[in-house]
């Protein structure tokens, strides 16, 4: 497709562009100051990186994230693909369940998460992954309903099956594959949510990456700059490569 | 597929019934232990314990306390940030998705989608210090503004009173409008303004008989939505004020962490209720119009 010259979507994205970079660049500006020896550097970014709890931290993120997508994965997918295959009378009951996340607030389902867990379960922060889970519920199920709802999942299944595979199987070396692009938007908005989350981690008295940065803020400002900006940046790289594998063709919907 | 078969024959009994019964939940037993565990339960028993009182008998009195001062203020500060922020970002929002998805190559909509899929989820200390870097009083904006002859800082205005969290929720609705706004722009055909042209209207005919008739529902779904947003957003409205603008959220957090102590121990819970009942009549319109509209988007 030829480059065209719009100016409609020009101004538009001048417009956008300035809301949105105005304050970013604002505060990138903060974070590379050297107070000590003015002008410009890489300190902050340095010191922060430097910080025991650094490492620690976005560790922490990263894999409770990780775990969050692994039970995205292994619940939806087949229960999404038993769903559209059996037609069962359950499932206008799940896809009305997965939506009710979306009707409550994070503040009111955190007091709920904090006085209803029996202590085995609010000990460990294993819990998160699972709170995270239903946070991303609605846009998860649906990313995958409307990736099975693309293909023939009868046909597949049933060539599958005869063919001799298992379920076990089916799923993870045909369905998957086919419905690659629903499964890369899911676990990449899962993955993002999750590790961007501080409503309920900090009401449940959690600390991740996202809340460590409340501490440095108090010990160092630009640092903390720093760290913020970090948080913006580590999941745009992780949502661009997600994005960039999935084929163009399985993203979209077939005009 | 055996279980099909069951399910359209004569009705059944006892325990044949069960045993469909069965078959016919056990496949989505994960996902409804999980979401019932993790979801369900947390919420009954915060609808429970809402109508506790310290001596855990029945009382509404949480109830009553949650309308009076300082948590009807609270309420009528969040309902009014909630509806500003929708109404000021869901125009220039959906027009925004509008020339993004019809004039955009699709390696700008992918980027962009990509972009607001980050800054719809931006909140917190980050985006305070975002505001605070451009818009505080020792900010970059402020200072060019103050160049112009515009002293921000002049009257009562600060990033933690009303109008300085409306500016930075901006932030965040104007990339969730475009989100959600979309998907019905995409599916707006382009044989329709064809057809439509051809049966000779006008662009603006166009407009006004077919165009803001069809994307009208979904507009109004997706401003629902922001609503709800902007009316539970609690990690940066905690990192912007100090304690001098109520907002519902921020005094639920309070009282969980302690912070704040109330007579009543269960006040909170009838706090997020409350947030609950208001959330829901947005969101459940919203979902209402989206599945309606799902019938043509296709």
């Amino acid at each position: 497709m030829k480059f065209k010259f719009h100016p409609a979507l020009a101004i538009t994205l001048l417009i956008l562009g300035f809301f949105v970079f105005v304050p970013m660049i604002s505060a990138f500006e903060y974070s590379i100051r050297t107070p000590a020896e003015g002008g410009y550097g890489w300190n902050n970014y340095l010191w922060a990186i430097r910080e025991e709890e650094f490492l620690y931290y976005i560790l922490r993120s990263l894999w409770l994230s990780g775990v969050t997508v692994l039970i995205t994965l292994f619940v939806l997918v087949p229960t999404l693909t038993w769903l559209h295959l059996s037609n069962s009378k359950v499932r206008g009951l799940i896809d009305g369940l997965s939506l009710l996340p979306l009707v409550i607030p994070v503040v009111a389902f955190a007091v709920g998460a904090q006085i209803a867990f029996p202590d085995f379960v609010k000990d460990t922060v294993l819990e998160l992954p699972f709170l995270y889970f239903v946070l991303a519920l609605p846009y998860a199920y649906r990313a995958l309903d409307i990736g099975l709802n693309a293909i023939p999942l009868k046909t597949i299944t049933e060539a599958a099956r005869s063919s001799g595979a298992n379920w076990l199987r089916t799923i993870t070396s045909v369905i998957i594959p086919v419905i690659r692009g629903s499964v890369m938007a899911t676990i990449a908005l899962t993955f993002a949510l999750s590790l961007g989350e501080f409503t309920l981690t900090v009401l449940l008295h959690w600390d991740t990456f996202p809340t460590w940065v409340t501490y440095v803020a108090q010990e160092n400002i630009l640092g903390a700059i720093a760290i913020s900006m970090m948080s913006l940046i580590i999941p745009f790289l992780i949502l661009t490569m997600v994005t960039l594998f999935i084929p163009e063709r399985s993203t979209q919907r077939r005009k | 597929m055996t279980h099909k078969v069951i399910e359209e024959g004569a009705p059944l009994r006892g325990r044949a019934f069960l045993a469909s019964f069965i078959k016919s939940f056990l496949p989505a037993a994960p996902l409804l232990l999980i979401v019932g565990f993790f979801f369900l339960f947390p919420i009954a028993r915060l609808i429970h314990v809402s109508f506790l009182s310290n001596e855990n008998t029945f009382t509404i009195g949480n109830f009553i306390t949650a309308t009076q001062e300082p948590y009807r203020t609270g309420f009528v500060n969040s309902i009014k940030i909630g509806l500003f922020s929708a109404a000021i970002a869901a125009l220039p929002g959906a027009i925004a998705a509008y020339f993004i998805e019809t004039r955009g190559s699709s390696k700008l909509r992918r980027t962009i989608a990509v972009m607001n899929g980050v800054l719809a989820n931006t909140g917190g200390i980050p985006l305070a210090f975002m505001f605070y870097a451009a818009l505080g009083i020792q900010g970059q904006l402020t200072k060019i503004l103050k160049f112009f002859g515009w002293d921000l800082y002049s009257g009562t205005f600060s990033l933690g009173s009303f109008i300085g969290l409306l500016i930075v929720y901006l932030y965040f609705q104007l990339p969730l409008m475009i989100i959600v706004f979309s998907p019905a722009i995409v599916s707006l055909r382009r044989e329709w303004s064809e057809a439509a042209r051809n049966l000779g209207a006008s662009q603006l005919n166009y407009w006004i008989r077919i165009g803001i008739p069809l994307l009208f529902p979904s507009f109004i779904a997706s401003s629902l939505l922001l609503f709800a947003s902007g009316f539970s957003a609690y990690a940066t409205a905690n990192a912007l004020t100090v304690g001098n603008l109520p907002l519902t959220p921020l005094q639920i957090g309070g009282l969980l962490d302690g912070n704040v102590s109330a007579a009543q121990l269960n006040l909170g819970k009838a706090l997020g209720v409350v947030m609950i009942l208001i959330s829901a009549c947005a969101v459940i319109p919203y979902l209402a119009i989206q599945r309606r509209s799902a019938r043509w988007q296709k």
